[in-house]
């Protein structure tokens, strides 16, 4: 076939596709049998531009089938969970499944999580110096003469202030630890030691000024699911992190796209419950009206539901 | 088989392989116009940032007396959270792969088939965000499809989109004519408006002279003494 006859026969055909594309991308409704003819003109158009680029490179034709079968693929081919997201199936189906998936990462990053907690109560009972570098001289002032630093919440600063500080601040840490993966796991490993390693220095900190219990006190109602939910970010980090080291039988690109998802999945699960922590951090912990017992009533209940959101026992495996 | 992309166009690609396995090469997006369109995008994230504050500080005595309590504080705060990690992966999720940077440059993210990314890829290219502001300059310096971090994970290339330009098609040309004949052709009727007048119609007198030598047939019916770029049009015109 000459250029000429080419061009004739075929350029109605490109139109045509052109001006239904235009109004598809234009946000016309299209019925199943619209549907259809445009995907088999973007088929034809598709097999023009095979044609044209073999035969006739770099005319106008060749140039504008190749802009034609771009502007097809991007809007007639679909990535898979391109549709409607339901929070509800999220919730209820995708996470829970994402969750079950994660078991040897979050049992791996727990035992990082308490190892360096537990190192950190060491340290900071041989080395009383490392408390207050990590709470500061007034913080250690304040232990000394039985107060906690945490009260500083009730007495300087504004609840609602608080709260929102402490969960954009939470969310921060989750989404860095996450994130963290992407680095082959070595950021998700950082956030997660030095949280556990932090966390045991303070509590090692207030040992020696009979003040621990009032600290347990203070996190009895956000604590539990607070660390959890930095633990299994980073848990999904490390996840995502050793889809990107490991070898497999399958390519790479694929593990770690799959593994990417799932794994944001996951923080997708985590990050709501920051802000209702952030509400309970601010508002209730520091409180003097609620009951210790209260708190660990409040603090057990949010870690179970979470539990139970994320385990989800009445899901059936696919 | 020879390259599908005009030599005009060409530039970081990627090819993939289409329906029925046809090759379709992408027009991936470099550094540059992308370091552009995230400069665009930042500077759009500190203008509403700075809305954002001084509204909520124009507003903040009265809504301070309504509900009180560092409310106003707290929610300037939640708001700055909302638009430092919410901007890019809300606007590409909501507009299929384009922030106004890239609307701005022509530029969209797609699957790494070319096809339109989904919401969760969207939002998982995103979510690293924080990480390839300190690295990803490097990850896309290194990959010759200037992937961050994000692209990699998220499986996705940021392409340039094509204006709606209309080519030129020629539909009639003389026998013997090959693909080379008929570029040089659709380019100068392409690009006539925009040229010297003198030159092109210098050019165009040229290509007559080839139409006059091998099918004086096409120029039946137009004067010779008509404007060179006139009969041009009328040679190679399908109607």
């Amino acid at each position: 076939m000459d250029y000429g006859r080419f061009v004739r026969t075929r350029q109605p055909l490109w139109d045509e596709f052109e001006q239904a594309l235009g109004r598809a991308r234009g946000g016309a409704a299209l019925d199943h049998s619209a549907l259809e003819r445009l995907a088999f003109r973007y088929r034809q158009v598709l097999h023009d531009h095979a044609l044209a680029a073999a035969r006739y490179p770099e005319t106008g034709s060749a140039r504008r089938l190749w802009r034609l079968a771009l502007e097809g693929t991007q809007w007639l081919q679909r990535d898979r969970g391109t549709g409607r997201v339901s929070v509800l199936r999220f919730f209820t189906r995708s996470f829970p499944r994402a969750m079950r998936r994660l078991g040897p990462h979050l049992s791996i990053a727990t035992l990082l999580f308490v190892s360096s907690g537990l190192i950190g109560i060491s340290l900071a009972i041989v080395q009383p110096a490392m408390g207050a570098a990590f709470l500061g001289p007034e913080a250690m002032a304040g232990l000394r003469e039985g107060r906690l630093w945490t009260e500083a919440l009730t007495t300087t600063i504004p609840p609602a202030v608080s709260s929102s500080a402490i969960a954009t601040n939470n969310m921060g840490v989750a989404i860095t630890a996450w994130a963290g993966g992407a680095l082959a796991g070595l950021g998700a490993l950082w956030v997660v030691l030095l949280n556990g390693f932090m966390l045991g220095v303070i509590v090692g900190a207030t040992l020696p000024y009979a003040m621990t219990g009032r600290l347990l006190e203070f996190v009895a109602a956000h604590g539990p699911l607070e660390l959890t939910l930095i633990v299994v970010s980073a848990a999904a980090g490390l996840a995502m992190g050793q889809a990107l080291v490991a070898a497999s039988d399958r390519p790479r690109r694929d593990v770690v796209r799959e593994a990417s998802r799932q794994s944001l999945v996951v923080l997708g699960g985590c990050l709501p419950w920051f802000v209702l922590l952030g509400l309970v951090e601010g508002l209730i912990s520091p409180s003097p009206d609620v009951t210790p017992a209260l708190k660990a009533v409040l603090g057990l209940t949010l870690w179970l539901l979470f539990g139970l959101l994320a385990w989800n026992p009445f899901l059936r495996e696919e | 088989m020879s390259d599908p992309t005009p030599a005009i166009d060409r530039g970081q690609e990627e090819t993939v392989l289409a329906m029925d396995n046809i090759p379709l090469a992408l027009p991936v997006a470099g550094i540059g116009s992308r370091a552009l369109a995230a400069t665009l995008d930042y500077l759009l994230v500190a203008v509403l940032a700075a809305t954002w504050i001084f509204g909520l500080l124009f507003a903040g005595s009265r809504l301070e007396t309504r509900i009180g309590g560092g409310w106003t504080f707290a929610i300037a705060l939640l708001g700055l959270f909302v638009l430092e990690y919410g901007y890019f992966a809300g606007v590409e999720a909501v507009t299929g792969g384009r922030s106004f940077g890239k609307w701005a440059l022509a530029l969209r993210v797609v699957s790494r088939d070319g096809g339109r990314a989904s919401v969760g890829s969207l939002l998982l290219r995103n979510m690293v965000r924080l990480l390839d502001t300190l690295v990803g300059v490097w990850f896309m310096l290194l990959d010759p499809l200037s992937r961050r971090i994000g692209d990699r994970l998220a499986g996705t290339l940021v392409v340039h989109t094509r204006a709606q330009e209309r080519d030129v098609v020629v539909g009639r040309i003389p026998a013997g004519w090959g693909a080379r004949e008929v570029a040089v052709v659709e380019s100068l009727l392409r690009r006539a408006d925009g040229m010297d007048p003198a030159r092109a119609r210098v050019l165009a007198s040229d290509l007559i002279t080839c139409i006059e030598r091998d099918d004086p047939s096409l120029l039946a019916g137009t004067p010779a003494d008509a404007d060179p770029l006139q009969r041009l049009r009328y040679a190679v015109s399908a109607s």
